[in-house]
């Protein structure tokens, strides 16, 4: 991995909500990582961590409030001609969460996939597009026959297979998906986790894959980011942040993730976490995991930790590791 | 072994535009007093039909229990009255279920929805049930019982409402607590506090759990004895370390093969094809044979009998007829062995 | 085992060819959303009975002042006040031109053998027939554009309002808040004294505030549709305003336009009626139901039959709308699909 190129760059990205009555819900606040080519970055974290709002607001679903995102060099929010913008459009796609929302019930699987084709005229006759429809659905392992069902008669899983080739059907190099198998069934996990992977082989994908399965992300990913609420509080390698996390919040997370294995599961020790995620509204002061945190210090309630390379590849926001880099 | 809840053969189906949908299918089900059994399946098996019969929640019609005895304490549940049920309900058995969020009445206190039963069913006077409520809150672990008695729903988390649900359902000592999918919609780390919260209220009263979920980690995590459903049938029943280590039927060797395994290296998940079938037009013989890798002619026309592997483990495949080729369990589906 | 070993021989234990892709196939036919609410509104009998009670009404006031040789302003008071007559019926003893004391007013008036007014006729002995086809028609022209211009109206208004959001929608809304704090009847009565009574009046008297329920409606709809991953899925491939609108949004409100807009129409005729009935309607020698009903109300003691035909007509108008629309919603509304 020594000549790794940078994709995605984020840097201290923030995107806040206005609430009204002069109440800002910071649901990314300062988050900075890198993708790079050809990679699956995970990123996990409990709901309302501000994970859909990192992936929204890098492919400009939403403004940010502040920081960037360069995408292949080019700043992506800033001003850009239609041109730019379309081909911007085509190179960064996204796949969703719920099979039953993301595609638009009153239109045929053919017109669904077409419609980036349709947008960018990447097909000049009506065969063409067929034929390209044909291709995508083979693709995702759906046959011909569906081309011209709505729907309403699909599955699930086979939902999620028409978002893919959706996504697909422009050729991106980058693609953000959305917690794509949250709402499936185990079974069905698999089916599309084994697509995703199949497609980055082929095409050389890069993936941003959301979901606040740890199992299922470290199984797909490089590297993986945990968020806790609108912070990314640890970056790195799977397997490392498996076996060495650092951070006390991802030590909890990875121990109650209950695992398929009852003797382990009788011999475990668990790490409980005390309280609930707090509003993203009026976040704790310092370190925004001090509330539930079981080492938490003094320090932690007045200073924020620092986003900082602990160990080589290994980012943390913590203040137990400001003693371990002081020292380095 | 004394089965507090026995369930024979139970038919159900809905009569729906699109014709009846055979939605439970002749499942059996053993509740031993005290333990905590679980029901997996994927989404649409007939889990959630199941526990609602068992209650008799089946919303009527659509929906009507076509055949099959509910033998609670030997009583059969399913000629049980209304008025007769409303007794059993909440009080013998109850239920908690998914979303927490709805299934607390947002207009009324906590305190009051904790006391309804109280009231109701064992006719405790106010003072007595306020005690019994704050006790009941203190015990799923709700820190100030006294002042959040008089809170509403919105007042509390995702994973305090679950707690609270919890507590409503344990107010009146039942015998069998039936949980659908009490974890799903909350966070895993507030997944682990409700499951650590609930396996501990069972050592202290001893209620029957039947734990509806589609997570094999929280099976092996808070269940003693395990139901696989698929398609509207029970394939295979044993106890947790024998569907785990010792699994005999294909879907469940299909499940764990699919399921990432935390400790192991990266391979590739074995996905099973296709998708479950459609309960309007159930398969004559067994309903996992479209997808079977080991199907055979046998399976597609006559449906498998339950065969027994061991006095507690028994599964419904034709390859434990002596007349099947022998399969053995895919590696993939071997979990352990991790660390 | 032993029963089970008759029917199982070992040759079944085979493996069997399985295509696994099967289980991905569908069956039946693949049907749009409005081929499906076709199929759920034919099965519904009452809104069929109501569709064909709307078509017969409907032809009738188109064609019905044609049927016969009365104009619906000719005033003759040697014919005046007559009952109904009609051949064939005034065998059975009823619709036979006699009065409740059982005379004959034909005779009586002194007209000639074989003169039928099918309705009767009116104090002026203007023939009820043409008249109360003319009326409905009016009626029904006037609630069809009342709907029709609610409907432009209010569409566009929700549908701008929720898609642009922000502060386009807080101004717009600022403005309905307004309207809807004028009450309806006054607004009427003005634009009516403004405007001199006429279909034109009461027709923009009518849409003036009969938008907003629309606009609401329309509003409320497009803010959830607006958010749904299908709509940011076609934003990530880079549509632009136009085609989510004309392809993602209005397709998935469509069901709910025709379903507010059927409950409006039968709204709009009885608002009609209604202003026509306290006089705020229009003119004579123009007649719709309403003002035909206001004027049998006066004669209701002796001549009953002035009444009973409009009102009998605009009773089925109502109920056959609102019945079409409850069958409507039945068919449309996703929330019954699977
Ligand atoms: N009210 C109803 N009307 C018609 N069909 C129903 C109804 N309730 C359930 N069904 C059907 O019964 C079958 C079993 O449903 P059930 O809710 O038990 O599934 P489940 O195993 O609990 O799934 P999940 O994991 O999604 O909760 C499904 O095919 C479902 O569509
Ligand atoms: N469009 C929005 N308007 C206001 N708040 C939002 C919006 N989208 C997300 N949020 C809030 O931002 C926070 C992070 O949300 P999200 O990114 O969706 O979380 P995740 O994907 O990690 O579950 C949550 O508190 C959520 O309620
Ligand atoms: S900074 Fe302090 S509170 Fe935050 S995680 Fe580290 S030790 Fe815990
Ligand atoms: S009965 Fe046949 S099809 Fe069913 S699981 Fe067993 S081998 Fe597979
Ligand atoms: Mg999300
Ligand atoms: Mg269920």
């Amino acid at each position: 991995m020594a000549t790794r190129e940078k994709l995605v760059e984020v840097k201290n990205l923030k995107k806040y909500f206005n609430m009204g009555k002069g109440q800002m819900l910071k649901a990314v606040d300062d988050v900075s990582f890198d993708i790079y080519k050809g990679e699956t970055l995970g990123l996990v974290g409990e709901s309302g961590c501000g994970k859909s709002t990192t992936g929204r607001t890098i492919i400009r679903l939403y403004g940010a409030t502040d920081g960037s995102v360069t995408f292949n060099g080019e700043d992506v929010h800033g001003k850009k001609n239609k041109a730019k913008l379309k081909e911007f459009n085509r190179k960064m796609q996204m796949i969703f969460q719920d099979p039953y929302a993301s595609l638009n019930p009153r239109m045929t699987v053919k017109d669904i996939i077409a419609e980036g084709i349709d947008i960018h005229g990447l097909a000049k006759t009506k065969e063409e597009r067929l034929q390209r429809v044909h291709e995508l659905l083979e693709t995702v392992g759906l046959n011909k026959e569906h081309a011209n069902r709505y729907p309403h008669e699909f599955s699930g899983g086979q939902r999620q297979r028409i978002g893919i080739a959706r996504a697909l059907a422009v050729d991106p190099d980058f693609i953000i998906a959305d917690e794509p198998i949250s709402a499936l069934d185990v079974s069905i996990q698999a089916q599309v986790v084994n697509l995703l992977q199949k497609l980055q082989r082929e095409r050389g994908l890069t993936y941003l894959f959301i979901a606040h399965d740890l199992s299922m992300v470290k199984h797909i990913s490089d590297r993986v980011g945990v968020m806790y609420l609108g912070n990314l509080v640890e970056l790195t390698e799977s397997d490392t942040l498996y076996n060495e996390p650092l951070h006390p919040y991802t030590q909890a997370l990875l121990s109650a993730i209950p695992v398929p294995d009852p003797e382990l599961e009788r011999s475990r020790e668990r790490i409980i976490l005390e309280g609930d995620v707090p509003s993203p509204v009026s976040p704790p002061s310092g370190c925004r995991f001090r509330t539930r945190c079981p080492h938490a210090m003094d320090v932690c309630a007045k200073v924020a930790p620092k986003w900082q390379e602990a160990r080589e590849g290994h980012y943390v926001a913590c203040h137990l590791y400001d003693e371990e880099l002081k020292e380095n | 072994m004394e089965h507090i809840l026995e369930v024979k053969n139970l038919h159900v189906s809905f009569d729906t535009f699109a014709g009846e949908v055979q939605a439970v299918r002749g499942v059996d089900i053993k509740l031993n007093k005290g333990e905590t059994l679980a029901i997996v399946g994927e989404s649409g098996s007939g889990k959630s039909v199941t526990s609602k019969s068992i209650m008799r929640l089946i919303p009527n019609p659509p929906g009507r229990i076509t055949e099959g005895q509910i033998l609670f304490q030997g009583k059969d549940l399913a000629k049980y009255s209304e008025r007769q049920m409303q007794q059993v309900r909440g009080s013998e058995i109850s239920m908690i279920f998914q979303d927490p969020m709805t299934s607390l009445n947002p207009t009324m206190t906590v305190g009051k929805q904790i006391m309804e039963g109280l009231r109701i069913h064992q006719k405790m006077s106010k003072s007595q049930a306020t005690a019994r409520a704050i006790e009941l809150l203190k015990l799923v672990g709700i820190p100030n019982a006294e002042a959040r008695l008089k809170q509403y729903p919105h007042q509390f988390s995702g994973g305090m409402r679950q707690r609270v649900v919890i507590a409503i359902a344990l107010a009146c000592n039942p015998k069998i607590l039936i949980a659908d999918e009490p974890t799903t919609a909350l966070d895993v780390t507030i997944q682990a506090q409700i499951l650590e919260l609930m396996k501990d209220l069972q050592d202290k009263t001893g209620t029957a759990i039947i734990l509806i979920t589609h997570d094999l980690g929280v099976v092996a995590n808070a269940a003693q004895r395990v139901a696989v459903m698929y398609g509207g049938q029970i394939v295979e029943t044993g106890t947790v370390d024998e569907i785990f280590y010792k699994p005999k039927h294909p879907y469940t060797w299909g499940l764990l093969a699919s399921m990432p395994k935390l400790g192991a290296s990266d391979t590739d998940l074995i996905a099973i094809p296709g998708s479950p079938p459609d309960l309007s037009d159930p398969p004559k013989g067994c309903p996992f044979a479209a997808r079977c890798p080991h199907a055979m002619k046998v399976c597609v026309d006559h449906m498998p009998d339950h065969t027994e592997v061991s006095g507690s483990h028994k599964a419904a495949c034709w390859l434990l007829d002596e007349r099947a080729p022998k399969v053995e369990k895919p590696v993939e589906a071997s979990v352990g062995g991790a660390r | 085992m032993s029963k089970r070993e008759n029917y199982v021989n070992d040759e079944l234990f085979q493996p069997a060819q399985i295509d696994s892709h099967k289980s991905e196939k569908i069956a039946g036919p693949g049907l749009s959303f409005w081929q499906d609410a076709w199929i759920r509104l034919r099965k519904n009998k009452s809104a069929i009975v109501g569709c064909i009670i709307l078509l017969v009404l409907t032809i009738l006031a188109v064609f019905g002042p044609y049927m016969n040789e009365y104009s619906f302003s000719e005033q003759k008071l040697t014919r005046a006040n007559l009952p109904a007559k009609v051949p064939v019926i005034e065998k059975l003893g009823i619709m036979d031109g006699t009065d409740d004391m059982g005379n004959d007013m034909y005779e009586m008036k002194g007209l000639e053998e074989g003169t039928y007014f099918w309705f009767g006729t009116d104090g002026l002995g203007r023939d009820l027939w043409t008249r109360v086809w003319q009326g409905t028609r009016i009626s029904l022209y006037i609630a069809l554009l009342a709907a029709a211009i609610d409907m432009v109206i209010g569409v566009a208004y929700g549908g701008i309002s929720a898609y642009y959001g922000g502060r386009v929608d807080n101004v717009l809304q600022r403005i309905v808040e307004i309207l809807v704090g004028i009450p309806n009847l006054v607004v009427v009565i003005l634009m009516i004294l403004v405007l001199d009574p006429g279909i034109i009046s009461i027709t923009v008297a009518l849409t003036i505030t009969g938008w907003i329920g629309m606009s609401r409606i329309v509003r409320g709809q497009i803010l959830k549709l607006k958010g749904q991953e299908f709509v940011l899925a076609s934003r990530t491939l880079g549509s632009s305003d136009n085609k989510i609108i004309t392809k993602h949004l209005i397709p998935n409100v469509m069901g709910v336009i025709i379903i507010n807009t059927m409950f409006t129409i039968p709204a709009a005729i009885f608002f009609e009626a209604f202003l026509s009935f306290i006089g705020l309607g229009l003119q004579p020698p123009i007649a719709s139901l309403g003002t035909l009903i206001e004027e049998g109300y006066r004669n209701m003691q002796i001549f009953p039959h002035m009444m009973i035909y409009p009102s009998i007509i605009i009773s089925l108008i109502m109920i056959a709308f609102n019945v079409v629309a409850d069958g409507l919603r039945d068919a449309l509304d996703p929330k019954m699909r699977e």
